[in-house]
């Protein structure tokens, strides 16, 4: 299964992109929850309108360019990217997981 | 709606913590036989079986938390910020992000446990399972916890 090689790599992209796009708020559309409506790239939420929500954009964001990674892997040598990508498919989540939750420090410590 | 939305997704992620569980606890843990009891049943089932169902769990169980997640902004996380509940808001935060890093992780938690790559990625295949089981337990736990504070409709 040919395609099937590129899966971890785009699972390694995915977690630092997606946390690059958290991070530089990197989304594709911004949602309004209270009006219902959606808006094109970062939108601050409107005024007396609830909040935005970018989250849906983040996961288009990271989709989209893991997805683009991981098809440029299919052109690499595939036994030394099997190799590392069987380590890095872990150990890259693990690290974003560690990143985010320094990210989000703010709300555990006082 | 969003009461009957957020059940069936609590419904969804108790099956899901399931299924991620028992193929964790086996792939760590496998039975060399079959005893009959508790213990040797939880570590001797079929792994491989799981991995389609655990998936396609996973999306349903995250499509449906996309959903009422617009509920939670609107509502929820507002008393949250009201009342200065700064740990379970963070903890909430936290889980929108792993349960992204999740989705992301699926495509090669399911190209690891096909049966051609059995042996070759082993220890591969069990890190990935735990690390989903890992996010999934989470997950679980502060949506539990988010929902004694402020759910279904109070």
């Amino acid at each position: 299964m040919t395609i099937g090689r590129a899966f971890p790599v785009f699972a390694i992209a995915f977690a630092l992109i997606y946390i690059a796009s958290v991070q530089y708020n990197l989304t594709v559309v911004t949602y309004h929850p209270q009006i219902a409506q959606w808006g094109w790239l970062a939108e601050a939420p409107r005024e007396g309108q609830g909040p935005a929500m970018y989250w849906y954009g983040w996961l288009i964001t990271a989709t989209l360019g893991a997805g683009v990674v991981a098809a440029l892997s299919l052109a690499l040598p595939a036994k030394p990217i099997e190799r590392i990508s069987a380590v890095l498919v872990w150990l890259v989540p693990v690290a974003m997981i560690a990143t985010i939750a320094y990210i989000l420090r703010g709300y555990f410590l006082r | 709606m969003f009461t009957f939305l957020l059940i069936i997704h609590s419904l969804a992620a108790v099956a899901l913590l399931g299924a991620l569980t028992h193929q964790a606890i086996s792939v760590w843990w496998p039975a060399r036989q079959r005893t009959g009891s508790f213990v040797s049943s939880l570590r001797s089932v079929p792994s491989m079986t799981y991995t389609n169902a655990i998936v396609g769990l996973f999306v349903f169980t995250a499509i449906l938390g996309a959903i009422v997640y617009t509920e939670y902004r609107i509502t929820v996380r507002i008393t949250l910020q009201d009342y200065r509940l700064r740990v379970p808001e963070g903890a909430f935060e936290l889980k929108e992000h792993l349960i992204a890093i999740g989705l992301g992780l699926l495509p090669a938690y399911w190209y690891y446990w096909r049966p051609a790559l059995a042996k070759e990625y082993a220890r591969t295949r069990a890190i990935v399972t735990s690390l989903l089981a890992a996010i999934v337990w989470y997950g679980f736990l502060v949506g539990h916890v988010l929902n004694n504070i402020r759910g279904f409709g109070s």
